[in-house]
């Protein structure tokens, strides 16, 4: 190889490199220009909301699009109502997945392939199809717009059941030998041994049924009324409609306001987000 | 007592404790999911408004499925979807992953993965909010920087090809995060002796590519298909808030049709037996997907 040769590969190489970096600052920025915009807006007054060039630096000290805010809606109630149907079924599904998952996995019983395999499938049947019927359900038992009625039907999960028991089966069974031996109940088994060695696993079956249910519009639409149940999405979509383009400064600020406590969240459960992630993404 | 009463004796026990443990989990299945597809079936041959009686009226929800040239639209509009995210969040989510996969800086690479993440995890709801001010024609500073490289201004929202490609690309901005780590998890389990072989060999990129990264993440591929399908299908939440289906039906998908036939007019009957139109399709689309998987996935 010459030297001019080698110069040239060498400015391909670095060149190359240079290009890929660039595309992916690219992507980086644009997956993060809609939050640093959103976060600006909700420090601005109307008139700069819309001003382009966009104000990026905000004004912090401009709060009055979140007096406005609070002062329209309960947010803090909607915030409050989110947390406790997101906890309340994470906590649920944590105890019926954990204890199906662990028979699944471990104890032998007639029929149990079947109905795991029945289970399974029920991934495939659509919400919407549930929900015409469990919406006539909750007005006969006089639940609907409550809480519970977002909470019941959801306290299982197949796909939770699915997550933990993929997790279970890589735990080795000698660990359990030396307990059964000793003549352990299966529930001292599955409370003493399996649980405490799972806690990945149950963080991130945790943190990703919080976000989903945190999330959720298409339920709480559904089946809340009153606007004290509301949930903090169905909250700003009602804003949006009450307020069109009357006021981008108070919805960013709600938005910022709702965004803000997931992102912090975030930051520190990253890492089980993406065990969780690609442990469902596991073959098998 | 002998050895084989005691064995059975003891699987018995843990038989019990098997039904035990499952209980809860069944309950719910049964009451929650079984017991209302089973109600959704039967909804679906009768006309009913919650305030009347219900009233059988055979097959003329399936009829007017079949005839409905508006749910024809809106079917359309869902597979054009479903078509276009899926495409896009494999295809970018795959260039993302190849990209991440090879020698980063750890620090950008730490960047990359906390970015991407950003808006999987905050609420459509939350995004779309945003996305429908910046994706304003005269105001938005999507058309404003697009206007700085010389791109003529877009009429993204209002008008029907740009309101379904708002759709899209939104969408597929939200989610390409979560393709990207399963696709990353995917590589990061193929060996490495591999491609050194391959190497040695002397085979190209694309020939590695080819014949070791494809087949070897033949399985993720597979398992992000099914997965971005059936949750595709389901969209409803980014039409919901973006756009509200507007303009006219461009881009309301099946989902929000249910809802509106279900839930602001009341026609209970009518919105099961669409929503049954949608379990069928994911059905019989994913079973398809299996079986033709057997030809190109490959597991090890």
């Amino acid at each position: 190889m010459s030297v001019k040769e080698f110069r040239r590969r060498k400015w391909l190489y670095f060149s190359g490199k240079i290009l890929l970096y660039l595309f992916l600052l690219f992507v980086v920025l644009v997956m993060v220009t809609p939050f640093v915009w959103m976060f600006s807006t909700s420090f601005g007054s109307v008139e700069t909301a819309f001003a382009l060039p966009p104000r990026w630096i905000p004004d912090l000290s401009n709060i009055r699009a979140y007096q406005q805010l609070l002062k329209s809606i309960p947010f803090f109630l909607y915030m409050w109502n989110s947390f406790k149907i997101a906890s309340l079924i994470t906590v649920g599904q944590l105890i019926t997945c954990s204890t199906a998952a662990y028979a699944f996995a471990r104890l032998r019983f007639r029929g149990r392939d079947f109905l795991f395999f029945l289970l399974l499938s029920s991934m495939m049947v659509p919400i919407q199809v549930t929900v015409v019927p469990l919406f006539i359900l909750m007005r006969r038992i006089h639940l609907y717009d409550t809480h519970a009625s977002l909470i019941l039907p959801v306290l299982i999960s197949a796909f939770g059941v699915f997550l933990l028991r993929q997790f279970f089966l890589t735990i080795p069974k000698e660990l359990e030998d030396a307990a059964r031996i000793d003549g352990a109940s299966h529930f001292t088994i599955y409370s003493r041994i399996i649980l405490p060695l799972s806690g990945p696993a149950l963080s991130a079956l945790a943190i990703l049924c919080f976000l989903y249910f945190w999330n959720e519009l298409f339920r709480p639409l559904i089946f809340l009324s009153s606007l004290d149940n509301f949930t903090i999405p169905v909250g700003l979509t009602m804003l949006r409609g009450q307020y069109d383009v009357g006021s981008p400064t108070r919805l960013m600020a709600a938005v910022t306001l709702a965004v803000i406590p997931v992102l912090v969240v975030f930051i520190f459960a990253q890492r089980y987000i993406i065990e969780g992630i690609t442990l469902t993404g596991l073959k098998e | 007592m002998d050895v084989k009463t005691k064995k059975s004796e003891i699987g018995r026990r843990e038989a019990l404790a098997g039904y035990l443990f499952i209980l809860p989990t069944m309950l719910g299945f049964l009451l929650f999911i079984i017991g209302p597809v089973i109600a959704a079936i039967i909804l679906s041959f009768y006309y009913w408004d919650l305030f009347t009686s219900p009233k059988f009226v055979g097959l003329d929800n399936y009829k007017a499925l079949l005839h409905s040239v508006r749910l024809f639209t809106i079917y359309k509009n869902t597979l054009i979807f479903v078509l276009g995210v899926v495409t896009l969040n494999m295809g970018g989510g795959l260039l993302i992953a190849l990209i991440v996969n090879r020698k980063l800086h750890a620090i950008f690479r730490y960047l990359l993965r906390t970015t991407y993440f950003f808006p999987m995890i905050t609420s459509v709801v939350a995004v779309a909010l945003v996305w429908n001010l910046l994706l304003n024609t005269d105001l938005g500073i999507v058309n404003y920087y697009l206007g700085k490289v010389g791109i003529p201004r877009i009429n993204w929202l209002l008008s029907s090809k740009g309101a379904k490609v708002s759709i899209i690309l939104v969408e597929v901005w939200k989610n390409i995060g979560f393709y990207m780590i399963v696709f990353l998890a995917g590589l990061q389990n193929i060996p490495r002796q591999f491609y050194e072989a391959a190497e040695i060999d002397g085979a190209s990129g694309l020939r590695r590519f080819f014949y070791i990264t494809f087949p070897m993440l033949s399985p993720t591929f597979f398992f992000l298909m099914i997965v971005g399908l059936i949750n595709a299908f389901q969209m409803f939440d980014m039409p919901y808030v973006l756009t509200k289906g507007g303009p006219g039906d461009a881009t309301r998908t099946t989902v929000m049709y249910i809802y509106e036939t279900g839930f602001r007019f009341f026609d209970l009957g009518y919105a099961a037996t669409v929503s049954i139109s949608l379990f069928v399709l994911i059905i019989v689309l994913t079973l398809l997907q299996f079986r033709i998987s057997k030809r190109w996935v490959f597991y090890r």
